[in-house]
């Protein structure tokens, strides 16, 4: 029963993912029914899915499984480890539930406090030292001689690469600067001629990495389209 | 030769001029010279001098007139004696050889008044004061002259005497013959009065300079001796009069020595005199009574009983009009509102499906047709590709990497073309793949390929063995920090429940870097910088790389990673471009028309913007547009 049931699960996930596919593709003709409907299933069924992974996943193997193991008093040794990474956490999670209600919500703050806290140290730590050191120190090196190639061909395009690279960041980081010296009273605030040049020149590089990204967003939509033409074909020519 | 005074400034001028050198008054018509005492005394006093007198201190000796002007009247002859008097009393009184005896004289003032002294008469000066007067009133001025020459007659009693001789019927037939003056003189005989009252005449000068100043308004001869007649006559004038003196005497009498012989104290004051005659008077506590100081009992800390205030709340109609439209508006909110009607056909919709259908044709046609046409990709045009197939052929046999599928199913079209290449390279190397992710759906998604990719692979019925599906990763960026740390802690156990840390392969592994590779997939850009923020440092400490599959929007944000220097990923596979060429390097090159509708899927849309930008510059410059724009 169950081998023809996993014999079937690949044609009826076909066909639900066939028609899916229809529904949202239906979007073309403007906002229906159809389209709603399969949003409202893709939302749901991923929202069930991600609850039960969690509770699966996290609650039942990081939180309760060492705790049987425990008490079935096959690993004793790991009690002080269990205790100190997964206890704190149990009784933060628990502490949590005290946002559920407006008159217990103050309660919960310092566990949002700590959340807060210890999620900025970890991004700006990283930032720090995954992204802004070293690429700071790959801009600067960008024009150094001693990782020039050695042949004059691409030595002029290695040059071009890097001074375009340069010019880049350094106007699009004058672009972004907005502080101008204190003027008199009444006079009216204005860049400097020479940093407002500079500035226009890093908003055309911005312009450019704009319509870059978005030309990104709009090739992999369009390989994704052409991945479900291919599927929808596939699921023709199977039943046919 | 005597000299002439002034009658404005009373100052003594050469009697060749004919004007004040001071100030520039007539001298011939006001000016005096300075008679002779036995002048002064032969001449008969005003009455209202001979009051002023006897309200100061003694009455004065009554005297015959000897006026040889009959037909004036005593009251102007009054009126004229007290503007001449002090300018003919001014220069026989102050000496320059006699300054001891006029320093005595200001500090010890007389005791008796003296006697009002009328001075000669200058018929010019009648004239020109009758003609400022009013000299249209000829016959006014002779009606008054009978009661005049009574009072120039009789004996001018004391005012003791006034006021407990004059009978009410004698008082009212005064106070009725004053009445009955016209206008003018009454106007004439008041100004007199007050030159009378200041004390240019019928005083020494050493008193006049002295008595405002020490002497008090309260203890000065006040109006209670005068008779009620005069009262009557002056009521208004009586406070100027008080005022007046003092700022004429000071500025016009002092004579420079004697100026100069002052003391310092006794000049005035050159700071500011606070005003406090509008000051409130205290009416309680010690200070009481006192004007111009701050109250020692305040009012506000004076106990008192609290205002009680109604707690009804006045609600106007126009207050309970608007509450009503807020009830309104706010019950309106929940209300559904019916959407408007949308036609079907419309110039968008039609737009829309144009374009669509010139999209989708011709990649449908090449799909159906699996056409290969356009040249595919080749591996070394791609950057990162040749990078990361070196990494992947570098792994030795049975490397345990670790794997995360951070890609959304979405993309899954996108991106399974190069995730598949690389999964299947990897087994074919046998190694042992670590399944994570930081999305719920990853570990779905990581289950699905592996067992389609060994499938493909033609692999054992049982499935491929040798990997372990640890999950998901929670926390997010926090996380990843752990698993980075101790990914033992982080994810104790499989999907399947196992514990694939006890054993081999992993029981030797601590944290990111015992593992060989570190394969990263998804289309996020965002997760691809977290991963390489977090475990970055670290694989480049350890030498272990970090390979990136991701997607083609995240590609312009992660390549800077791959093309600095040093490389913080030292392999990169990007989109479908990306995934063919590594195709390529294994001699995996399907021919399933994908790439080909992809080429005319791009081009299409390149000739779509191109003829939309082309089509709205020339609707726009069209003049009926342009019409509308100014």
């Amino acid at each position: 029963m169950l081998e023809q049931l996993a014999q079937l699960a690949d044609p009826i996930g076909a066909v639900i993912g066939f028609l899916l596919t229809v529904m949202v593709l239906s979007y073309i003709i403007g906002d229906n029914f159809l389209f709603r409907l399969a949003v409202h299933i893709f939302i749901g069924v991923a929202s069930g899915y991600a609850a039960v992974l969690i509770l699966y996943n996290v609650l039942w193997y990081q939180v309760l499984v060492p705790v049987l193991q425990i008490l079935s008093g096959d690993k004793f040794t790991d009690l002080t480890s269990y205790v100190i990474s997964v206890v704190p956490a149990v009784i933060l999670g628990f502490w949590m539930f005290t946002k559920a209600s407006p008159r217990t919500a103050r309660w919960g703050t310092p566990v949002l406090a700590f959340l807060a806290g210890v999620g900025a140290a970890t991004v700006v730590v990283g930032a720090i030292r995954g992204t802004i050191f070293p690429q700071v120190g790959a801009s600067v090196n960008i024009l150094n001689i001693q990782s020039s190639p050695p042949e004059l061909n691409k030595l002029v395009g290695w040059f071009i690469n890097g001074l375009i690279i340069l010019v880049g960041t350094v106007t699009t980081l004058i672009y972004f600067n907005f502080g101008i010296k204190r003027q008199e009273e009444g006079v009216p605030v204005q860049r400097s001629v020479f940093m407002g040049y500079l500035s226009t020149v890093g908003q055309g590089f911005i312009v450019i990495t704009l319509g870059v990204l978005f030309t990104g967003v709009y090739i992999a939509t369009l390989t994704s389209l052409i991945d479900r033409i291919r599927f929808l074909w596939d699921v023709i020519l199977r039943f046919i | 030769m005597a000299e002439i005074i002034c009658p404005l400034c009373g100052k003594p001028n050469p009697p060749e001029l004919d004007e004040c050198q001071y100030c520039q008054a007539p001298l011939k018509s006001g000016g005096f010279l300075p008679s002779a005492p036995e002048d002064i005394e032969a001449e008969g006093t005003s009455p209202l001098s001979e009051v002023e007198d006897k309200a100061g201190a003694e009455p004065s000796t009554p005297k015959p007139a000897a006026y040889p002007e009959e037909s004036i009247p005593d009251w102007l002859k009054a009126t004229e004696a007290g503007f001449t008097q002090p300018s003919e009393e001014e220069p026989e009184a102050t000496p320059p050889e006699d300054l001891t005896e006029q320093i005595d004289s200001i500090i010890n003032p007389p005791d008796s008044t003296p006697t009002s002294q009328e001075g000669a008469v200058d018929d010019d000066w009648l004239d020109s004061l009758l003609a400022d007067a009013g000299a249209g009133e000829p016959e006014a001025l002779s009606n008054e002259e009978e009661p005049a020459e009574k009072s120039e007659v009789e004996p001018e009693p004391s005012a003791e005497e006034i006021e407990q001789e004059v009978s009410p019927k004698e008082e009212q037939t005064a106070s009725q013959e004053l009445f009955d003056k016209p206008d003018w003189l009454a106007n004439l005989e008041a100004s007199s009065t007050i030159k009378l009252e200041g004390g240019m005449f019928g005083a020494e000068p050493g008193q006049e300079e002295i008595a405002p100043k020490e002497v008090p308004e309260e203890e000065s001869p006040e109006p209670i001796d005068q008779p009620d007649w005069l009262n009557k006559v002056l009521p208004e004038e009586q406070p100027e009069s008080a005022e007046e003196p003092e700022e004429g005497l000071a500025a016009a009498e002092l004579p420079t020595w004697l100026e100069a012989l002052r003391p310092p104290e006794a000049t005035s004051p050159t700071g500011p005199v606070e005003d406090i005659s509008s000051a409130e008077v205290v009416t309680a506590g010690p200070l009481s009574g006192l004007r111009g100081v701050i109250s020692a009992q305040p009012s506000a800390i004076r106990p008192q009983k609290p205002p009680t205030y109604s707690i009804k709340l006045r609600v106007t109609d126009e207050q309970q009009a608007r509450m009503q439209m807020m009830e309104e508006l706010l019950a309106d909110e929940g209300k559904p509102k019916p959407l408007p009607a949308q036609h079907v056909i419309t110039s968008q919709n039609i737009l829309r499906l144009i374009i669509a259908i010139v999209l989708l044709l011709p990649m449908v046609w090449m799909i159906i047709g699996k056409r290969q046409q356009t040249s595919m990709p080749q591996p070394g045009n791609v950057p990162g590709v040749v990078d990361f197939t070196q990494s992947i052929q570098n792994l030795p046999p049975g490397a345990v990497v670790l794997v995360a599928f951070d890609y959304e199913a979405g993309f899954a079209g996108e991106m399974n073309l190069a995730v598949t290449n690389v999964i299947s390279q990897l087994m074919n190397k046998n190694a042992y793949l670590t399944l994570v992710s930081t999305i719920s759906s990853g570990p779905a998604m990581a289950e699905s390929v592996i067992k389609a990719t060994y499938t493909e692979l033609g692999g054992a019925q049982e499935g491929y063995v040798d990997y372990a599906n640890l999950g998901y990763i929670p926390g997010g960026t926090m996380g990843l920090l752990g698993l980075v740390n101790s990914p033992k802690s982080i994810l104790p156990y499989s999907l399947d429940g196992s514990n694939v840390w006890a054993g081999a392969p992993l029981n030797s592994i601590t944290s990111i870097e015992g593992f060989s590779a570190v394969v990263v997939m998804t289309n996020d850009p965002d997760t691809a910088r977290i991963w390489i923020e977090q475990a970055g440092p670290k694989l480049l400490g350890a030498g272990t790389p970090l390979l990136i599959v991701t997607s083609a929007q995240a590609e312009p944000l992660i390549r800077p990673y791959f093309k600095s220097s040093p490389a913080q990923v030292q392999g990169l596979i990007a989109g479908l471009t990306g995934g063919i060429a590594y195709a390529r390097t294994f001699g995996n090159t399907q021919v399933n028309g994908e790439w080909d509708a992809f080429s005319a899927g791009i081009t299409i849309s390149v000739l779509i913007l191109l003829i939309g930008s082309i089509a709205g510059v020339l609707v726009k410059m069209l003049p009926d547009n342009r019409k509308k724009e100014s």
